[in-house]
């Protein structure tokens, strides 16, 4: 108990300190190429059975679809090069390694969305092994989170170059009780208790701060069900995370939502500041919403902004 | 020429003076009188601890627990040869009077080693005493019933007597008449009673005198008239008054001496012998007076070789590359279960309260354990003999008092308590915002208490001591001392981000006996103890209620065989019981596989857990004396039992010393030395490992100690350590027989390896006028640290703590400090007015490079990872800091006024303690340490 008290100590010491220091590139100011972004139609896919039966196989093969946010703002609708893998080891976040990779789709696209039909759970490796068992080799826990497969995506643009993993999951029911991952969708928006409508810019001016909100999401949380790691059921609820970005000055949060371990929930609520000094401009923001378990969406405003 | 011993001499200053052999002075030939006092003695070796004098309730050091472990005079040297020094021709023409004030340094035959005048007299006195003292001869001293050197301040006195005026007849005899002076010598500002003290009217060393007892009473029967009253009396300056005395009456008076030197406390010089290749001891006044620590003694051991400088001012002790939590700290022998108040606050020993510190980096005894790293073992205070004495002191966080008197002949009470007011101030300082609450409420105490029986105050040795208690004599204390810590926080409002709830509540209380029972050369000492511990927890939702009873005992059984052979046996026990009740949303990787990114809230688990645990050693040495060899062999067998856990672990150790001369002392240790694992993370899987065993290590160390002179002293000391079977954590992930995937949180992987150099000179005071004191430390190391298999699911810190490594499972520490400087240095400016101050530099500890190349987004988590250069191949910037302490106190008639100001980092040193990277992992941070830190304390004592 003393040494973890100790730690905590310096836990705590380094967190105060850090919090005196101000680096200068913030997670919610955007300003160059970046993916913000990934989620996967469905965000899981859950095979009716547990048994290698080649129906269940069939079930995880199905066509999902891969979006993923890219922003370059200051690329000047430059041509972004994309590759998308999928390969087994969680650890190879750029899934370097050629024999237990499976090139799903590669081009050339903008900034924008990325939309692209894939099957990984159809992909094969190396001697025409089905990627889905490689990854369960790879899994420590067996399976027990389910079958996590690393989706790597690889734009790059000039001297900019971006790997952004994504696993996707494939499930059967363990438990009772289990079944597949809704995506979260966020509600809607509110500036300083304004809604923020999605097709046109809002009219903001003065050097703020200006307070953005989530419309209430908890009744979108799901309740949901997992093996445990002694094989039993173990019940969660979903506590969403909102990841806010935006291409003049910053938030006061980058995140918000979630929950600690005592279970207390964070509330969608962060302060948007202009940058000092900057001109009137559209300015366009992202909510990126995580449910916690692979589900993920976003939403898109605009708003122009004078001084 | 016979030396009459009297009462130990007892209240000089703050610090009862102990060590000192006073002896009555003695009148010289009628006309020309070269007059000696021996006034005091203290053991001598260098390093200024202080002597536990003819105390009586500690037993010799060969069979002290650790409580105990302190040093003896158990036979103070006689006079065996005195030799008369002629009186300088030129000041006896001139008619000049002297008094030589001399350090003697007594061998361990009893012969005159050294002689060192302190206050030069010039016109020849100081070589004509000097010359005559080399003549002395001692009876030898003994320490812990050893013959051992010590050494003594011893003044001569050269006076002149008046011509002998014509003696009258018979018939003209008159009359004798008689006046009485009784009174009490007091010392000044501390109120401590003056014994051995010479009183007598003129000055005369025919008139008649008296000496004052262990109460500072004495009663001197002179004719009537006026007395030019002088006192005379060791560590204090030379009282004179007058006093008109009536014939036939008795004059009541209370003289109040000042204590000599510029200092408000008298200096006394001692040193045990040591029995271990390194033991560094602390005086509470160092520990008080150390610029940078505020006073607080564990943060003290920081200064000392072989330990690494922790960040920030946590005070963790990382001993010769160690991790936290693998020393052990101790007060008198008993386990302090947390070290620090609140947030790496002030540590829960009051350092009033204390008596000194004993620090061992590595390499000793088999009488203790539960440790890798090295010992700690906190010296408490026994409370005064002579009256009631105190202390109350005032700084930013928090306020207490100390309080120390008799109770009755042979028991004493000492008693501090503590606590702070921070929990009052912070309301004015925090933050006022509409639409959101800040509370903060952090608050502590401690308090210590210790009852002393069996102290025969009128004895000078324990010969002496067991004489007066008819051949055996049992004598102990009874000792309470525990810690409270409280921190409540809340946040929250509709305008944050969050509403955020942490209550946190540690206490501890233990109950110590002590029972020291000798009779000739057996010495047994016996300490039973009990504790309670308690830990609450609250966040949110989640809540941890701990209880904890600890039951021990430890028996130390010594006996000298013969003067060559020493034996020591004994037990040391102790039963742990902990519970916790538990509440706790699901958590993840413990009951479920987490998903990277936002943590769900799991569903509410309810456990209670409870746990004993058995810990018990039995140990066995002995010192073996061979020409100028001591060869201590040992060996400490450990068993463990904790839930289903059995343990077994056998510690052979061995300490040889060379003494290759009386001032040189070449030293060496090896043996392997076991830490059981905490009871609660033996608790059942997956929040704790049954299965694990002792945590073990192997320590070597070399080395030599040279005193160059009285005052100055130097060690140096290289080791090499290994550790295995460490526990770290997690641990790797297992298999259920019947299904079910676990990742063990702790294991026994956990190796470490170092290697280093230690250098301490160390310059004491020679006497209460010596104005200098201070201490260089110096230590040259490298520490290793790392897994002996591979690194688990996670990563995982190295040791169970640091930062996370690449594939390599071993590197170095992260608290690797290559070069560690530290310069202590006090000087007495006089006038009350002390200034000290405390320059460090250590190398900057290790940090593995960024290399980034391109972003690694992981979506899920929404956060980036690092690329990074091989592991711990780049340093932070070294550490400097100075840090200065002004003192200054004001000596009162019954009390002392003193007030202190302790700049830490005067010179704003931008120092770095942690670097961390900005979100993408492209740039790395420093972040600074404390920057410049004034503080201001008050204390008052009586």
């Amino acid at each position: 108990m003393k040494t973890l008290l100790n730690t905590g100590v310096l836990l705590l010491w380094g967190l105060a300190a850090i919090a005196c220091v101000d680096p200068e590139d913030k997670p919610s100011s955007v300003h160059d190429l970046r993916v913000l972004g990934v989620s996967t139609e469905q965000p899981e896919l859950l095979a009716s059975t547990c048994e290698q039966t080649p129906e269940a196989f069939d079930e995880l093969a199905a066509e999902v679809t891969y979006r993923a946010l890219l922003v370059d703002p200051a690329g000047e609708g430059r041509p972004l090069q994309y590759q998308l893998w999928a390969c087994a080891d969680q650890d190879d976040r750029t899934c370097a390694n050629a024999a237990d990779r499976a090139l799903l789709a590669e081009g050339t696209t903008s900034a924008g969305e990325l939309t692209l039909p894939i099957r990984p759970g159809a992909a094969r490796v190396a001697e025409d092994k089905l990627l889905l068992e490689r990854v369960l080799e790879e899994d420590a826990y067996q399976g027990l989170g389910g079958i996590r497969m690393p989706l790597v995506l690889r734009v790059a643009a000039g001297g900019e170059e971006v790997y952004a993993q994504k696993l996707m999951v494939f499930w059967c029911p363990v438990v009772e009780g289990m079944k597949a991952n809704e995506q979260p969708v966020l509600p809607g928006l509110r500036v300083d208790d304004v809604p923020w409508p999605e097709g046109e810019p809002l009219e903001l001016s003065g050097p703020g701060p200006f307070v953005v909100t989530a419309d209430d999401v908890s009744d979108r949380e799901e309740a949901y069900v997992v093996p445990g790691l002694r094989l039993q059921a173990v019940n969660l609820k979903e506590a969403w995370e909102i990841a806010w970005y935006t291409t003049l000055g910053e938030f006061s949060l980058s995140e918000t939502g979630g929950a600690d371990f005592g279970g207390q929930q964070g509330r969608h609520r962060v302060e948007w500041e202009p940058a000092a000094g900057a001109t009137a401009q559209e300015v366009t923001f992202w909510a990126v919403v995580r449910d916690g378990r692979g589900g993920s969406s976003w939403l898109v405003r605009r708003a122009r902004w004078t001084p | 020429m016979a030396h009459v011993p009297t009462a130990p001499e007892r209240g000089a200053g703050g610090a009862r003076s102990r060590g000192r052999i006073p002896y009555a002075p003695r009148p010289m030939s009628p006309s020309l009188n070269a007059r000696s006092a021996l006034v005091a003695a203290s053991l001598l070796l260098g390093t200024p601890a202080l002597a536990q004098a003819p105390q009586d309730a500690a037993p010799p050091a060969e069979a002290a627990p650790p409580a105990q472990a302190q040093p003896v005079i158990t036979k103070p040297p006689e006079l065996l040869q005195q030799v008369e020094a002629p009186y300088p021709p030129e000041a006896l023409a001139e008619g000049l009077t002297a008094s030589v004030r001399l350090i003697i340094t007594i061998a361990a035959d009893g012969s005159v080693s050294d002689v060192l005048p302190t206050e030069p007299a010039g016109h020849g006195f100081d070589e004509a005493a000097i010359a005559a003292v080399r003549q002395f001869r001692f009876s030898p001293a003994e320490v812990d019933g050893v013959p051992a050197p010590v050494q003594v301040e011893y003044i001569y006195h050269f006076t002149l007597d008046a011509p002998p005026q014509e003696a009258p007849g018979p018939e003209q005899a008159p009359v004798a008449r008689k006046a009485t002076l009784k009174g009490q010598l007091i010392s000044r500002g501390s109120r401590s009673r003056v014994a051995g003290a010479t009183v007598r009217c003129g000055d005369d060393p025919e008139a008649p005198e008296a000496v004052s007892d262990a109460d500072g009473r004495f009663s001197l029967d002179v004719p009537p008239g006026e007395c030019a009253v002088r006192v005379v009396a060791s560590g204090y300056q030379l009282y004179q008054t007058k006093e008109l005395l009536q014939e036939d009456e008795t004059t009541e008076v209370n003289f109040f001496l000042a204590p000599t030197g510029g200092a408000l406390e008298t200096v006394v010089r001692s040193e045990r012998p040591k029995k271990e290749v390194v033991r560094r001891t602390i005086t509470r006044q160092e520990a008080q007076r150390t610029p940078g620590t505020f006073g607080d003694p564990i943060r003290v051991i920081q200064t000392l070789p072989g330990v690494a400088r922790a960040p920030f001012i946590s005070g963790q002790l990382l001993v010769r590359g160690s991790n936290p939590g693998q020393t052990a700290t101790m007060m008198d022998g008993v386990g302090i279960p947390l070290l620090f108040h609140l947030l790496g606050g002030p540590s829960v020993v009051n350092a009033e309260f204390i008596d000194q510190l004993d620090f061992f980096p590595g390499g000793y005894g088999s009488q203790y354990g539960r440790a890798v790293g090295g010992i700690v073992e906190v010296g408490t205070r026994k409370g005064a003999a002579d009256t009631l004495h105190g202390s109350v002191k005032v700084d930013l966080l928090d306020a207490g008092f100390f309080l120390e008197a008799p109770v009755k002949d042979g028991i004493s009470v000492a008693a501090a308590a503590r606590r702070s007011y921070i929990d009052t101030l912070l309301p004015a300082v925090l933050p006022k915002d509409e639409g959101s609450t800040l509370s903060v409420v952090p608050k502590y105490w401690d308090y210590q208490l210790r009852v002393d029986f069996g102290a025969k105050r009128d004895a000078r040795s324990e010969d002496e001591a067991q004489a007066l208690a008819g051949g055996a004599r049992s004598t102990g204390y009874v000792m309470a001392f525990g810690s409270d810590d409280q921190l409540r926080l809340v946040t929250g409002g509709p305008e944050t981000e969050r509403d955020l709830t942490v209550d946190t509540h540690t206490l501890f209380h233990r109950i110590k006996g002590d029972w020291t029972y000798r009779k000739g050369a057996l010495t047994s000492v016996f300490t039973p103890y009990v504790g309670y511990d308690g830990t609450s927890f609250k966040f949110g939702v989640a809540k941890q209620d701990g209880v904890g009873y600890t039951v021990g005992a430890r028996e130390v059984l010594g006996l000298e065989l013969s003067p060559r052979l020493t034996v020591r046996t004994g037990l040391d026990l102790v039963y742990e019981h902990q519970s916790f009740d538990v509440e706790f949303p699901a958590p993840e990787n413990f009951e479920y596989v987490a998903f990277p990114g936002a943590e769900s809230v799991g569903e509410l688990l309810v456990e209670h857990i409870g746990l004993g645990s058995f810990d018990g050693a039995l140990f066995v040495e002995a010192d073996l004396k061979v020409g100028k060899f001591i060869f201590t062999p040992g060996v400490r067998a450990n068993y463990q039992r904790a839930g289903d856990a059995r343990n077994v672990a056998l510690d052979p150790r061995l300490w040889v010393a060379f003494n290759a001369t009386e001032r040189t002392q070449l030293k060496g240790s090896l043996g392997l030395y076991s830490q059981p694992g905490e009871t609660f993370r033996f608790i059942t899987l997956p929040y704790g490992n049954p299965d694990l065993s002792y945590q073990r290590a192997f320590q070597s160390s070399l080395g030599v100690e040279h005193r160059l002179t009285d005052v100055f002293n130097v060690d140096v000391t290289g080791f090499f350590n290994r550790r295995f079977s460490n526990i770290v954590a997690p641990g790797q992930i297992i298999s259920l027989p019947g299904g079910g995937v676990f990742q063990v949180p702790y294991s026994n992987d956990g190796i470490g390896r170092a290697l280093g150099v230690e250098v301490m000179v160390k310059k004491q005071r020679a006497s209460a006028t010596d104005k200098w004191s201070g201490w260089l430390s110096y230590t040259f190391s490298q520490s290793l640290d790392g897994r002996a298999g591979p690194l688990p699911e996670g990563g995982g810190g190295f040791g169970g703590f640091g930062p996370t490594g690449d594939d390599t499972a071993y590197g170095l520490s992260p608290f690797d400090q290559t070069h560690i400087l530290t310069l202590v240095s006090n000087y007495v400016l006089g006038n009350g007015w002390e200034l000290g101050g405390r320059f460090r530099y250590t190398t900057g500890r290790p940090t593995t490079p960024l290399n980034h190349t391109f972003d690694q987004y992981q979506v899920d988590r929404n956060r980036f990872s690092g690329m990074y250069g091989p592991y711990a191949s780049a340093r932070m910037r070294g550490f400097h800091q100075l840090d200065v302490r002004v003192d200054k106190g004001w000596r009162f008639q019954s009390w002392t006024l003193g007030v202190y100001l302790d700049v830490q980092n005067l010179y704003n040193a931008e120092n770095t303690e942690f670097t961390f990277n900005d979100y993408r992992q492209r740039r790395e941070y420093e972040v600074p340490g404390i920057p410049i830190l004034p503080v201001v304390g008050v204390k008052g004592s009586f």
